[in-house]
């Protein structure tokens, strides 16, 4: 499984330095993921998953281990290489949408397009088909402040989703919306996921979001307590 | 390219965001550029307006001034031309008419008010009269030429400004006791100085003043049909150098002998330094509209920390980055130009607005085109220069870090 694997971690500690007391967030955690999982990444507070999805995600790096990402080793990569990865073979979905501000719904899902550098007829193209498919036809030219929550998350989806990438990650994706909004997001994502077999990596401290993933990662103190083949497995000891 | 076109969206949609703060920014480049552009439209007017005045001596005029250096006896006067070497100008080969020319400030009495005014003496009178009317562009604007001694011309500025009562042609004026009848008003002659005149018959002058007979302040030479003035110009030194060394004992040239050409090398080089001070100046103007500009934006990369490390999470190379920073700088630094080049221009407008309504304004201001062009690519130049260290450290952020960041 290890050579199919497209990520893969081998080992991986990381440690910040607060002040005189060294942290560790990670400690020594090995795991693999395979091309087309759905993987949720269940902790408290704390427990290091946010920095595990960072590491996924290319943000941040090991202190001690490595991290595969399609078999390469991040902490080697280039920076252009890590950019052309972040924006090609990742697309992020935040907590807090993390959308830009001043630019508009439309914009917003242009923009890793502009990094990949997509031609501009075609990437306008694709981002107005990629938002009329989360239901945002009638407000692509709306600024996020003009979109309810809800909307902001779907145009955060549209935006990870326009350079088709190969896995998605997803920290806590309905953490800010009511429960209804969320569950809608967690359809799009599993529709995502189900219809064109991409990866989907999503880190959260809700059950019912569990529920969506074919395996859930428990961690605690940095470390994997749990790794578990079916959801139902899992939400049956809870 | 096509990236290029939207990283500027994104850098216009930056500086509208913060409309005022952006503005202000600006400001701090407008105000740079407008000084350099006005400061040197007006000296390039002032070197079009002295090189006019260089063509109407037309080569056929030469000064001299007592002492060596012409800047010196220009600015503390005293030192005087003497009978002999007046005299002297007058025998060299090629001279033409010699006019001594010799001024004050004394106080004069007009309709019961006493003021300070600068008279002038001209001799011999005739010839003076003839060629100032040539040369200088002497008109009458009311009354006619004085041709006895009692009889004065009045430049523009004392008829007109002086007293609270305006002189005109047949008024009655004392200078010094002496009762002058103003039989002339000048128009003006283009310059403050020359229009603040009260002009005389040298021999009244010096009657008037107790200056010596037959000395002048300096002394203006009028070279013969044909001849070279530079040839001429080199007579007069050899003359008035035997005249000293058979009179004082010395060959020591203590006088300059300036001819047109000269005089117009040593205005082109007062000029260019005038220039390169208003440069440094201005530079320095400019310089803290740059750093206004480094501040600014070293602001909004603090503020906007998070949406940079948002733009690298979904994929920006931190050339992305840096390019939009270095844009959004430069946008900052080309409007500022823009605007001071505006302000500057209008300015220039205005100047030459009154220069054209009022002759006794005697500035004019010209924007060349290679000043727009500096004044663009400069403006520009200071824009990236001065955005460059806050977008490299934008650039530089680290993902992780950036999007960690909580306003």
């Amino acid at each position: 499984m290890s050579s199919e694997a497209i990520i893969k971690l081998e080992n991986v500690w990381r440690t910040y330095q607060l002040g005189k007391t060294q942290v560790y967030a990670l400690r020594g955690l090995s795991l693999e993921i395979s091309p087309g999982a759905f993987v949720t990444i269940m902790g408290p507070s704390g427990s290091g998953k946010s920095t595990l999805l960072n590491m996924i995600g290319c943000l941040d790096f090991p202190t001690r281990g490595k991290v595969y990402l399609k078999g390469k080793n991040i902490s080697e990569m280039s920076e252009s290489q890590l950019a052309q990865f972040r924006g090609k073979i990742l697309g992020f979905v935040f907590q807090e949408f993390n959308l830009l501000p001043n630019l508009s719904a439309l914009e917003n899902v242009i923009l890793p397009m502009v990094f990949q550098k997509v031609p501009l007829a075609e990437r306008k193209e694709k981002a107005q088909s990629i938002l009329e498919k989360v239901g945002l036809k009638e407000r692509i030219f709306h600024q996020p402040s003009e979109l309810s929550g809800g909307e902001r998350q779907r145009v955060a989806l549209a935006r990870a989703f326009a350079n088709d990438p190969e896995v998605v990650i997803a920290d806590e994706p309905t953490g800010n919306l009511d429960s209804v909004t969320g569950k809608m997001i967690m359809e799009t994502l599993t529709d995502f996921h189900k219809k064109q077999g991409r990866t989907m990596v999503v880190v959260t401290h809700d059950p019912k979001i569990a529920n969506y993933a074919e395996e859930i990662i428990s961690i605690k103190d940095g470390q994997i307590v749990e790794n578990h083949s079916t959801a139902q497995e899992y939400l049956w000891k809870t | 390219m096509e990236d290029l076109k939207e990283y500027f969206n994104i850098a216009i949609k930056n500086i509208k965001t913060r409309t005022l703060r952006s503005f202000l920014t600006i400001l701090g480049i407008v105000i740079g550029v407008f000084l350099i552009i006005s400061l040197l439209s007006l000296s390039e007017g002032l070197k079009s307006t002295i090189n006019q005045q260089l063509q109407a001596m037309g080569g056929e005029m030469i000064m001299v001034m007592p002492g060596a250096d012409m800047f010196s006896s220009m600015i503390f006067g005293g030192a005087k031309l003497q009978k002999e070497d007046i005299e002297a100008i007058q025998k060299a080969k090629g001279v033409d008419i010699v006019i001594g020319y010799s001024y004050t400030g004394t106080i004069a009495r007009y309709e019961g008010e006493s003021k300070q005014v600068a008279i002038a003496g001209l001799g011999p009178w005739k010839e003076a009269l003839d060629i100032f009317s040539v040369f200088q562009g002497w008109s009458l604007r009311k009354g006619r030429w004085p041709s006895k001694g009692n009889q004065i011309l009045i430049g523009q500025q004392v008829a007109d400004k002086i007293f609270s009562e305006k002189i005109t042609a047949g008024s009655k004026i004392t200078i010094k006791g002496k009762k002058f009848e103003a039989t002339g008003i000048l128009n003006s002659l283009g310059s403050q100085q020359d229009d603040s005149m009260v002009y005389m018959n040298m021999d009244v002058y010096q009657d008037l003043t107790g200056e010596k007979r037959g000395t002048a302040s300096y002394a203006m030479a009028k070279i013969e049909k044909g001849a070279d003035e530079n040839v001429v110009a080199e007579a007069i030194e050899e003359s008035l150098k035997e005249t000293r060394k058979r009179r004082l004992g010395t060959d020591e040239a203590d006088f300059s002998v300036i001819t047109s050409e000269k005089m117009g090398e040593l205005a082109g080089n007062i000029l260019g330094i005038i220039q390169i001070v208003i440069i440094g100046f201005a530079s320095i103007a400019i310089l803290v509209g740059g750093i206004g500009i480094t501040n600014s934006m070293f602001t909004s990369v603090r503020e906007r920390t998070r949406e940079i490390g948002i733009m690298k999470a979904i994929g920006a190379t931190n050339s992305a980055i840096l390019s939009i920073f270095l844009i959004e700088a430069g946008i900052i630094g080309i409007l500022g130009g823009i605007g001071g080049l505006l302000l500057g221009s209008v300015l220039a407008k205005v100047i030459n607005y009154y220069a054209q309504t009022d002759p006794s304004f005697y500035f004019t201001a010209t924007v060349s085109p290679w000043m727009i062009v500096f004044a663009l690519v400069f403006s520009l130049f200071i824009g990236c220069l001065a955005g460059f260290l806050p977008a490299r450290h934008a650039a530089k952020l680290k993902p992780v870090d950036a999007l960690r960041r909580h306003e």
